[in-house]
């Protein structure tokens, strides 16, 4: 932990302190407005509640006032305070098996982490396709969203930056001047972001809305299904990203042949592919084969926590490395937003606000789905992606009747646009990594972003319009 | 013919520490003790409060008109014209106390008045490379050999010895130069934190500028309620010639640039800086209290005490060459709305807020009341108060820049 200075004026930064308590208690006030207001029309006590606990949170999450996972606490103790749900109930949609889905996939990507796999592979596919600069661009955008297809994004795009950044300093870029530089940091965050959508490994947002969709409907999608339904609109947004990339700024380098030393200096320094990589692999692989083929019949999370085991018996990882690949609070943001989502649906709440809201915007069931994508692209820009599924992926359950949509679209409806965040820094941490590089400015992420965000919502409802339909998900 | 300085305290002070005081008979030996490791000289309280550390013993001081007596109602100064009743500071009691290891506390701590000074390190590494400063006197036994670190427990023993003395409220950590960028932040931190940890008081720090103004910002967010980097001249020549080590290892363009950064960082009228007068033309030094009071930093003139084997004083030097510097001291403080309620009742130094009664300003009306409050328990306790909350205020933590591990963020 470091800190910094902040010179603002004192009497500023004295109402800015003094703001944070007024701020929690105009929480409370709404949240005891809300609470004891009328009832009304067609809302359930148990709804008025849940919508109370549903504004709290929303209020928390957008504003980050406290860490997201503690405001997931708040609707972990407040449901069954307030009878929305039996005490029983909630805490057993905590154990829901997304959450364990999610832990069984960290582990996972932990130990290919630490066993220098993912590392090596990264270096050696870098130093075999990048031989030009416009190829090690297509090589580490490729490459980011290879790897993000098999594990979280971010944690692609933490593990790929200090090979970026040494490229970068082996070309001499200038930071923040240099167009090639911002290219190279550009493709490794456009890349996580990309290949961070195409299956459930990418991010644990998808789990996330299959958890909710599977409490509130007991519907669920598969691991295969899920990656078969986005697959067009990953191959198309990576096309238009490359596209994008080699003309938004110039390549001011003739040749990368110093990069090249940086990665044969790495690899050297990783020695030999030993033992532990190799095994590692394989369980990795394995693993996703049964996710794609058993996953119906076994679950997804024990298909994860199998690997898991099977790791620990083979002494591949210690339980000391892979704490720290784990990160517990998303467990419990996760755990919360489910045990929420269930409750404003169950609750009834979740249709009403419905009603209240898109109902009367939309007219049919394409435009349901195109306002959803759309609120949620806005949202995931400023807010966790996980927070905009918890918001509004009830809401959207909750319409899906009145359109007579099935719940498993607009839960995709919702899921996949959760994750095209290219605008902003804090949309994503692939962002904020980029960023961190001082390569690339966030007025040249917003100026590119813009046309990868305008791309991916029109790319996205044409898939939904055109391509859904063909693979038995109409509506 | 010498005038009369007995009837203002401020002039008092000034021509006092300028010649010195003879003592006489065993008055001499009982006050040459008094000031512990400060070497020798005799702690007064003059009238309206005023508080000065006479030299007293030094060679110097042979030639002084002062002669401190002592008759039924106590003690006096006087030139052989006049008289002027004062008080003998007594020697701190805890002086002759020593440490669990110990140590005397005397030999750890000296007490001047509002502050006291501990020197942690006795050592600094410009005697090493012989490039001690000509004036240095070794006064805090400080020189190039390596005497060992006090250790933390041993300094939270003397700042409490030191506060429950109750003549000073404020610890200055004190050290010499010592390589690396980080201007003795680092060797300063565990006791700056510590004394933090245990006591409720105001910490300065007197150290050489840093290479690197995070350093200036290490020091603050770690609880440094104040910070002095000592330029001690002013003149570009004579800071070379004077102070070889200073100028050579760290420049005086750096000086003035970590000071104006600091008071920048620092509360107003906390980061200061000394001009040694008599070792630099009065000119000199005018410019330099305009130049540190242009960037808000208060300068503290100590006045040179010569010592045998280095007569380095520009002479000739009277109270009637001195005076104005003063005076225009507490002008351009004035002027610059720089506040003086940290720099106040110091035994060494004349302080800008004693400049007031060269220029005819006695203390009077709020402004007495306000000065009183300050300099009383309670006005401590509020200026601690208020320090620790701007601290809280303008000190933010922040995810290190450079984490290893952004492997785990709950934004996803
Ligand atoms: S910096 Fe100069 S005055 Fe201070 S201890 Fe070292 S030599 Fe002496």
């Amino acid at each position: 932990m470091g800190f910094e200075i902040d010179r603002r004026p004192l009497w500023l930064l004295l109402i800015i302190r003094g703001l944070r308590p007024l701020f929690f208690v105009g929480i409370a006030v709404v949240f005891w407005y809300i609470l004891t207001m009328p009832l009304p029309e067609g809302l359930s006590e148990e709804g008025r509640s849940a919508i109370a606990i549903f504004a709290v949170c929303l209020i928390l999450w957008v504003s980050n006032a406290i860490p997201l996972a503690i405001t997931s606490l708040f609707a972990i103790v407040l449901v069954p305070l307030l009878g929305v749900i039996s005490r029983d109930e909630t805490y057993g949609l905590f154990g829901n098996e997304a959450v364990f889905f999610i832990l069984g996939a960290f582990i996972l990507a932990g130990a290919v982490m630490h066993s220098g796999l993912s590392s090596r592979i990264a270096l050696a596919m870098m130093d075999r396709f990048g031989a030009s600069p416009k190829r090690l661009i297509l090589s580490i955008f490729l490459l980011s969203a290879m790897l993000s297809c098999f594990m979280s994004e971010h944690a692609v795009a933490a593990m790929l930056f200090p090979i970026v950044l040494d490229i970068a300093k082996s070309l001499k870029l200038s930071p923040g001047r240099s167009g090639y530089g911002k290219l190279l940091f550009l493709s490794l965050a456009w890349g996580c972001v990309i290949g961070g959508i195409a299956t459930f490994l990418g991010g644990a947002r998808v789990p996330l809305a299959v958890g909710i969709l599977q409490e509130t409907t007991g519907k669920t999608i598969g691991f295969f299904s899920y990656s078969l339904a986005v697959f067009p609109m990953v191959v198309i947004m990576l096309f238009v990203g490359y596209v994008v990339l080699t003309r938004s700024f110039k390549i001011d380098v003739d040749s990368v042949e110093e990069a090249h030393s940086v990665f044969r200096g790495r690899i050297h320094a990783m020695g030999k592919l030993v033992y532990k990589e190799y095994a590692v692999g394989v369980v990795l692989l394995l693993t996703v084969i049964a996710w794609a083929t058993l996953g119906g019949r076994f679950g997804l999370a024990s298909i994860a926590f199998t690997s898991v085991v099977v790791l620990f018996v083979l002494r591949l990882v210690r339980w000391k490395d892979i704490e720290e690949y784990v990160n517990w609070g998303i467990i419990l943001l996760y755990g919360g937003a489910i045990i929420l989502g269930t409750a404003l649906e169950q609750s009834g709440a979740a249709l009403w606000m419905a009603e209240m809201t898109i109902a009367n915007w939309a007219s049919s069931p394409w435009t349901v789905i195109a306002l959803f994508a759309f609120f949620t692209m806005l949202f995931t820009e400023g807010i966790s992606n996980a927070a905009v599924i918890a918001i509004l992926l009830p809401v959207g359950i909750g319409l899906a009747g009145r359109f007579d949509i099935d719940p498993v679209i607009i839960t995709y409806a919702i899921a996949v646009p959760a994750g095209l965040a290219f605008l902003l820094p804090l949309s994503t941490p692939a962002n904020a990594i980029a960023i961190s590089s001082n390569y690339l400015t966030v007025k040249d992420m917003v100026k590119v972003g813009i046309i990868m965000s305008t791309t991916g919502y029109i790319v996205f409802n044409l898939v939904a319009r055109f391509y859904w339909p063909l693979i038995g998900m109409g509506y | 013919m010498r005038r009369n300085y007995l009837s203002n305290p401020t002039t008092l002070k000034i021509d006092l520490m300028l010649n010195g005081i003879r003592t006489g008979g065993g008055l001499y030996e009982e006050s040459s003790e008094q000031s512990g490791r400060a070497g020798l000289g005799v702690d007064l309280v003059l009238p309206k409060g005023t508080l000065v550390n006479v030299p007293s013993g030094d060679d110097f001081t042979k030639n002084s008109p002062y002669i401190l007596k002592e008759d039924k109602k106590g003690h006096y100064i006087t030139d052989g014209e006049g008289t002027v009743r004062v008080e003998v500071v007594p020697r701190p009691a805890f002086y002759n106390e020593k440490t669990s290891t110990g140590v005397l506390f005397s030999e750890i701590a000296t007490v001047h008045g509002s502050y006291a000074v501990i020197t942690p390190s006795p050592n600094c590494e410009f005697f090493d490379k012989s490039v001690e400063c000509k004036y240095c006197a070794g006064n805090f036994d400080v020189d190039g050999t390596d005497k060992r670190l006090f250790t933390v427990d041993e300094i939270l023993e003397t700042a409490e010895a030191i506060l429950k003395d109750g003549t000073s409220r404020i610890i200055y950590l004190s050290i010499g130069f010592s390589k690396g960028d980080d201007g003795g932040v680092e060797l300063l931190a565990p006791y700056i934190e510590a004394v933090k940890k245990h006591f409720n008081c105001l910490v300065a720090v007197e150290s050489l500028p840093p290479k690197e103004n995070k350093w200036i910002d290490e020091a603050y967010a770690l609880g440094a309620d104040s910070v002095l980097y000592n330029l001690e001249i002013f003149d570009s020549e004579l800071f070379e010639v004077l102070c070889p080590g200073r100028a050579e290892l760290i420049g005086r363009a750096r000086y003035l640039e970590a000071l104006k950064y600091a008071a920048k960082i620092f509360p107003g009228g906390t980061v200061a800086s000394h001009l040694i007068v008599g070792l630099e033309p009065p000119g000199s030094t005018t410019q330099g209290i305009d130049a540190l009071t242009d960037m808000g930093v208060v300068p503290i003139l100590p006045i040179y005490r010569p010592q045998s084997g280095k007569a380095l004083r520009i002479e000739p030097l009277t109270a009637e060459i001195i005076i104005p510097i003063y005076k225009h001291l507490y002008k351009a403080v004035k002027e610059k709305n720089i506040t003086t309620k940290w720099v106040r009742e110091i035994s060494t130094v004349t302080t800008p807020i004693e400049g007031r009664l060269l220029t005819g300003e006695y203390k009077k009306g709020v402004l007495s009341i306000i000065d009183g409050f300050y300099s009383s328990k309670l006005g401590m306790k509020a200026a601690w108060g208020l320090s620790a909350l701007r601290r809280k205020l303008r000190v933010k933590e922040v995810e290190g820049k450079s984490s290893k591990s952004p492997k785990k963020t709950s934004k996803d």
